[in-house]
């Protein structure tokens, strides 16, 4: 969840977002030079406010989804992409009311956070130097006054 | 967020981390720590502070803004941001000499050879307006002609620092161009080291001397003052003066230990220069601002100590002032009486401040071009906290002694390698491989097993390279010789590096130059670096690589072994010339 008071839209999410994820190094020094660029699945635009997936409740990218690439993980609750099978025809990216599904258009399929689901902790709130990205529960984040 | 490592390899700095933990107070890995993840961005050189219409980051992943506001790409940016490196380095090497000139000038010390000091310091005074002309009596003439074809040939500080300055202010400069400026100034800061090394010869004398290292010699029952920092050493030899005639002791962190005839014993090296202060053994500090952890003010609250900075003496009498520092040292040591003295045991003895004239130079270049030795490892830099305290240096001089190559230190490396005996003339043998051995019997007296040639800013180590490439009848990159910035940290070593491959020394860089960012900037400093002095810089940014894992590598580069990483190294370039 991010703290749009706390973001100073210093683009560290992205960079290592996109070196742990999206690089086949890991390494920032290498990352850097990798082609096609890696691609980050946190984004940082314009204003000072990290945009990742929500993992919507009811999430109109399961429903857009024509052939159950876009999956739910039924233990977390997660939402994330199954790449083998996703047919690039970026219905998930028109219809995500937040923006963050993009087109990888050298890889083609559709990129999105899965909050490193795989991981045990998403990196963007790992590194992140302000606090403003953070891991907590929907209903404690609701309560917080904005 | 959570970083695993040891902290230190010296056991004596290890006692006072335990400490530290106890009282709350927060020490450098601590801060370290709390400051990580570290900008990804300004770790690469892909970011810029130098006007207001930013800052500006190159971004690596997305392409809207590759550029800053006003154009410059991550090559530029990152060769940059080591061009600012160098010129905070080369200033640190000016601002040590021009204090010296000033106190020497002002007729405060006597100088041993006058004649000597008086030349030494109209030359100084001529690098800092212009014409750096004495360029030539301290550099042999290949280099200078390499620096010449090159366009890096300085000028002088007026002609090349503000203009190499106006670099990062705009223009077109390529990376190659904006390099370029970058060893010029690199090149006018190891001139001022050889400058003050000379008018230190010249006012105090230069002889070698043992004195003891490490925390243990501080004393329980003595006023004690410590000199922080790099600072003029005239004031140094004042303070030392008045301190001895009221019989205060004074010792020294990161600074010049020797100027004859008096010591400033190493209390720590760089990384734990917090430490001593925790011991409740030091009465008095005087602080100079080059390589002074900020935070040694507040640790020194902590414990009553006395901080006394040395831009605190603009204007008045230098006697009245050292008599002054002394007073209250007198004082702070009567009013913490109730201060515990936690001095732990630790001491080591070490031969510091050779000169290429203390050892006899043709018998290591005999024994270089009889392949007696392997090559010769020149160790320096300071501390930095990404590293285990030492644990590099320490590996690296086991590692390299062992196979017979002969390490020579300098500053602040000589000092963390003296904390465990490696410059203990009668701990000689226990280090070194047969060949070392044999050689360092006969090359001088009583010698250790690592050489240390004095501190960086007298340039000791060029004087030794140029007196052993006479010596070989070999220029200085065709010899065997390898620099190793193990842990290195201040934009002086970044200079130093620079001055070092300028001078056909390639140069083992860690930890990873904010320029990695830019492939064209990694490719000019070895491959254009390769063809116009014959040495390369190499950054590495493997993050993860063991203190040993490094020494081998440097090892098969030594042993003249193919490896993936060290492809195009100048080493199998050296091989295929001759």
């Amino acid at each position: 969840m991010v703290d749009k008071e706390k973001c100073t839209g210093c683009h560290q999410c992205e960079l290592w977002c996109g070196t742990e994820i999206a690089s086949t190094s890991r390494e920032l020094a290498r990352a850097i030079n990798e082609e096609p660029h890696p691609a980050p699945r946190v984004y940082v635009e314009g204003k000072p406010f990290a945009l990742q997936c929500r993992h919507c409740e009811s999430a109109p990218c399961l429903d857009a989804c024509p052939n159950g690439t876009m999956r739910r993980d039924p233990e977390t609750g997660l939402i994330y992409v199954n790449e083998p099978t996703c047919i690039a025809c970026w219905m998930c990216v028109m219809v995500c009311p937040f923006g963050i599904i993009n087109p990888s258009s050298s890889m083609k399929v559709a990129i999105k956070c899965d909050r490193c689901r795989n991981m045990g902790y998403p990196i963007c709130a790992e590194v992140c130097p302000t606090g403003a990205l953070s891991l907590v529960e929907r209903k404690d984040y609701r309560k917080k006054k904005f | 967020m959570e970083f695993i490592q040891k902290k230190t390899a010296d056991n004596a700095a290890e006692h006072f981390l335990a400490k530290a933990a106890d009282r709350g107070t927060k020490l450098a890995w601590d801060r370290f720590e709390g400051q990580l993840p570290e900008c990804g961005f300004c770790e690469s050189g892909l970011s810029c502070r130098d006007c207001l219409q930013g800052p500006c980051i190159s971004h690596p992943f997305r392409d809207v803004n590759k550029r800053g506001v006003c154009g410059k790409d991550k090559d530029i940016l990152a060769v940059q941001t080591l061009l600012k490196l160098v010129l905070k380095g080369t200033m640190a090497s000016l601002d040590q000499v021009s204090d010296f000139v000033e106190g020497v000038a002002s007729g405060a010390v006597k100088p041993k050879d006058k004649a000597e000091a008086d030349r030494i310091v109209a030359g100084i005074e001529a690098l800092l307006k212009e014409g750096g002309a004495g360029m030539k009596k301290a550099f042999p003439k290949d280099l200078l002609a390499a620096w010449e074809e090159a366009g890096i040939y300085p000028q002088g500080v007026a002609k090349d620092l503000f203009k190499a300055s106006q670099k990062v202010e705009g223009g077109v400069a390529g990376v190659e161009e904006t390099l370029f400026w970058a060893f010029k100034a690199a090149l006018l800061g190891a001139f001022a080291q050889r400058l003050q090394g000379g008018l230190k010869k010249a006012v105090f004398g230069a002889a070698p001397a043992e004195i003891e290292v490490n925390m243990g010699i501080l004393k329980k029952d003595t006023a004690t003052i410590l000199l922080y920092g790099r600072f003029s050493p005239v004031l140094k030899a004042k303070i030392a003066a008045a301190a001895a005639k009221k019989k205060v002791n004074v010792a020294g962190v990161c600074t010049d230990p020797l100027l004859s005839p008096y010591v400033f014993a190493p209390v720590t090296s760089y990384g734990s220069q917090e430490l001593p202060l925790m011991t409740g053994a030091v009465d008095l500090i005087v602080t100079g601002d080059q390589f002074v952890h900020p935070s040694v003010a507040a640790i020194a609250a902590e414990y009553n100590t006395v901080v006394v900075p040395t831009e605190t003496l603009k204007g008045r009498n230098p006697e009245a002032f050292t008599n002054e520092i002394v007073e209250k040292a007198l004082n702070a040591f009567q009013f913490r009486s109730s201060v515990a003295r936690d001095i732990p045991e630790a001491k080591e003895s070490a031969l510091m401040g050779l000169s290429a004239a203390d050892l006899d130079v043709k018998k290591i270049a005999v024994a270089l071009n009889e392949g007696k030795i392997k090559g010769i490892a020149i160790l320096a830099g300071t501390n930095n906290v990404k590293f285990t305290q030492d644990l590099p240096f320490v590996t690296m001089a086991q590692e390299f002694l062992k196979d017979d190559i002969l390490c020579i230190s300098e500053g602040d490396a000589s000092v963390s390698l003296a904390k465990y005996g490696f410059l203990n003339p009668r701990q000689c043998g226990k280090h070194c491989g047969d060949g070392v051995a044999k050689l360092l019997k006969a090359a001088g007296s009583n010698l250790p097993a690592v050489l240390d040639l004095g501190y960086a800013e007298n340039g000791g180590v060029a004087e030794f390279l140029f007196a052993l490439s006479a010596a070989a009848k070999k220029a200085v990159k065709e010899l065997p010789v390898l620099a190793c910035f193990a842990e290195a940290n201040r934009s002086a070593e970044v200079a130093e590096a620079l001055g070092l491959v300028a001078m056909g020394v390639s140069t083992f860089f860690w930890p990873s130059l904010p320029v990695t960012g830019s492939p064209k900037t990694m490719e000019a400093l070895g491959k254009l670096c390769g063809e116009k002095f014959g040495a390369r810089l190499i950054v590495h940014t493997d993050k993860k690589m063991e203190p040993l894992a490094k020494a081998r590598m440097i090892l098969k580069v030594f042993n003249r072994v193919e490896d993936p990483i060290l492809k195009d190294h100048p080493w199998t370039d050296w091989k295929t010339q001759g």
